[in-house]
């Protein structure tokens, strides 16, 4: 969605001949619905452009995710008749049923979304910001990061801060000393991210030592972070994820124009009109953002972050940066993930992050290996 | 020193030098491994004990905990550190690593199938890693090969890595299925020295016995390689063939060395890179100065390891990525990367 000046110019044009045709005028670019009005007085008029394929996949993927949730609150070690849900939802119908899908699935199934959404929002802006459809920040050691202070927050290193503040500080600590080792050469291409890679390893040791120093109990309790699962949930990091969602996708919204002209080499989008180092910074800000705060949920789950702006991408058209597609794509990974998780070794339950690197990761070696690899997010 | 002479190349003086040197630091660190402890037997016990007094109790300790420990730090070390440099060397690459490319991570995975399906023995575990490490560099190399991305260093570590992910996240699938499985794999998957005895040590010989005599084989050819496949050509060699044992003797060093201790990682990077800074890029010199230099970063962290928060142990792998992801993050950082 963007203004269009010349667009609005015309209209102003002909509005002053006195041929008030509206929009009927002007058509569209080819692809696109054009949204126009002309407020009455001397204000200036408007038009909205909405890319129709983009559209199409939000109502697409919104539908899949509203699907895959049916079937998670339905779906589990005791199975529910799809029928007995929505009535279970609101209250009503048996008490083990109401039980079940109020006490039990819902406050995961919002919690998977909620991460699900920030992992893949976050991991699509990192990608337009290096570049580089590999760069997410599952792969440059951010998720890591995080995951060692959490953890050290847990088996209480004399800090007595939450672990939603812990993650956030170990997710700005990775992205800050990943960014300063690339700082020479710039966050193109692949070495940048092996010095993130090298990064996540030093932060998984520390996490290993931190887990190796304390009791057994102790380490059990920090475990779920580790590898990355739903059932954990620290109290009030979800609430923070939800809070800090909606504000980091508005700003990822406010942000789409730019991000799309990011793309370009820097010269290009500097001749445009973007100041590039400034939206860099905050394009990363809101990234690191998202990722620590979802990791406080749910551990490092990182891949989604790759797969939910790749399957965005693929069903969106290619003019604009993803941001929305995104998050409902990662949201639909990750419930669909942990719903596998759930059901198909049940009883026993597999973590949702060994799940989403299963699938994530022969999916990663395709992209990195395929002959014709387009770079550019 | 069969290598040498059949290079026609004499080892040279400074060669001679590093070598002394490092040899006297080993066995420093040796020496050291048997000294230190978490128990009650401190280095004034142990050396009392080693200079002829009886003590039963630091006799045991000694000789069936910390003598079976350090020797197999040395022969782990040497094998990572050797496989390492061979891996670098036919892939041209530095940062071929054998825990960063899959090796290690492919022969954990098939101990953990092999253990899930009912296998217990030794011998049945030193195979089937040495098979799965065989597989991992397969998969790896001949992806990165047909895809044309192995030109690429970087390249090549994303797709290690990627699979290395996938088989970790495999293995620990597996673990999720059989209980028993699990409990006896956990303290071997970390990667640590501990507990490990002479009768595992025995059991590797052959297999690294068919490694040397395939690396003493293959040396000079693959020092003609790093001329590039042209040159190596011209010169009477069959580059596939060379490719091919070297990929056999590291599977065997890795497949060995992970049975006895679990994966660990980036040994293999950073004892190849430390040589090449000593001795220049001759892979003919670098093969030997990993032969010190790999058991002593491995039983150095082995020492740290035990020491650091004693009673309990840290996993030997935490050390080694500690002080190898620097080593890493220099090489890629480095203005223009060697390719070898």
């Amino acid at each position: 969605m963007r203004c269009e000046a010349p667009v609005e110019s015309q209209v102003r044009q002909r509005a002053a001949e006195g041929r008030d045709d509206g929009e009927a005028g002007i058509a569209a670019p080819a692809g696109h619905w054009r949204l126009a009005w002309l407020p009455p007085g001397d204000a200036v008029p408007c038009s909205l452009l909405i890319d129709r394929r983009a559209f199409t996949a939000c109502l697409l993927l919104l539908a899949a995710l509203m699907a895959a949730s049916l079937a998670y609150l339905a779906m589990g070690s005791s199975g529910l008749a799809p029928r007995a849900v929505l009535p279970a939802l609101v209250g009503r119908g048996e008490m083990m049923a109401v039980f079940l899908v109020q006490e039990l699935r819902l406050p995961r199934l919002v919690a998977a979304c909620l991460t699900g959404a920030a992992f893949g929002v976050a991991g699509c802006l990192m990608q337009t910001l290096a570049r580089n459809r590999l760069a997410t920040p599952g792969i440059i050691g951010i998720d890591n990061g995080a995951t060692a202070f959490a953890v050290a927050s847990v088996v209480g290193l004399g800090v007595s801060l939450a672990p939603p503040a812990m993650a956030l500080a170990g997710a700005a600590t990775a992205a800050a000393i990943t960014f300063g080792l690339a700082a020479g050469g710039g966050t193109r291409g692949y070495r940048f991210i092996i010095a993130g890679i090298g990064v996540g390893a030093v932060f998984g040791a520390i996490t290993q030592l931190l887990l190796a120093k304390v009791a057994i109990d102790t380490a059990n309790a920090a475990y779920p972070w580790t590898v990355g699962s739903l059932n954990a949930r620290p109290a009030g990091a979800v609430t923070l994820l939800a809070i800090g969602l909606a504000v980091g996708l508005a700003a990822a919204l406010g942000l789409t124009r730019s991000l799309s002209l990011l793309r370009f080499s820097d010269a290009v989008a500097t001749t445009l009109g973007i100041h590039v180092a400034r939206r860099r910074w905050q394009v990363l800000v809101v990234s690191v953002l998202l990722t620590g705060l979802a990791v406080a949920v749910a551990g490092p789950v990182g891949l989604v972050g790759l797969i939910g702006p790749e399957i965005a991408r693929s069903l969106s058209s290619p003019r604009g940066v993803p941001v929305v597609a995104s998050a409902l794509a990662g949201a639909l990974v990750m419930v669909l993930a942990d719903l596998a998780g759930r059901v198909l070794l049940a009883p026993i339950e597999i973590p949702v992050g060994i799940v989403t690197s299963v699938v994530g990761g022969p999916w990663l070696l395709w992209i990195l290996l395929r002959p014709a690899s387009r770079n550019l997010a | 020193m069969l290598a040498m002479q059949h290079s026609g190349l004499l080892p040279d003086r400074r060669l001679y030098r590093a070598m002394a040197g490092l040899s006297v630091l080993l066995v420093l660190v040796c020496l050291a491994s048997l000294l230190l402890g978490a128990g009650d037997v401190g280095p004034a016990r142990a050396w009392a004990m080693l200079i002829g007094q009886s003590d039963p109790e630091a006799r045991f300790v000694l000789e069936s905990l910390r003598l079976p420990r350090t020797l197999v730090g040395l022969v782990v070390g040497m094998a990572l550190g050797v496989a390492g440099a061979l891996l670098q060397a036919v892939t041209r690459n530095p940062l071929a690593e054998p825990g960063l490319l899959g090796v290690s991570a492919g022969a954990a995975f098939a101990v953990a199938l092999a253990l899930v399906l009912g296998a217990t023995a030794t011998t049945m575990r030193i195979g089937v890693a040495q098979f799965g490490a065989m597989a991992g560099c397969l998969c790896v190399l001949g992806v990165a090969r047909v895809s044309g991305a192995g030109n690429d260093p970087v390249r090549l570590v994303l797709a290690g890595a990627a699979l290395t992910g996938l088989l970790l996240s495999l293995t620990s699938l597996l673990l999720l299925f059989d209980q028993r499985a699990a409990d006896e794999i956990r303290f071997w998957i970390v990667g640590s020295l501990a507990g490990r005895r002479l009768e595992h040590l025995v059991a590797l010989m052959p297999s690294l016995l068919v490694a040397v005599a395939l690396i003493l084989a293959v040396a000079r050819p693959l020092a003609a390689l790093s001329l590039g496949e042209r040159v190596a050509s011209g010169l009477g060699h069959r580059p596939g063939l060379i490719r091919l044992l070297v990929i056999v003797a590291v599977a065997l060093l890795v497949g060995a060395a992970t049975a006895t201790a679990g994966p660990i990682a980036f040994v293999g990077l950073v004892v190849p890179f430390a040589a090449r800074a000593l001795a220049g890029p001759d892979i003919r010199r670098t093969l030997w100065l990993c032969l010190p230099l790999g058991p002593l970063m491995v039983i150095t962290a082995d020492i740290i390891s035990r020491l650091l928060v004693a009673p309990s142990e840290l996993p030997l792998g935490v050390l080694t990525a500690l002080c190898g992801a620097p080593v890493l993050v220099a090489v890629v950082r480095a203005r223009r990367m060697s390719t070898l």
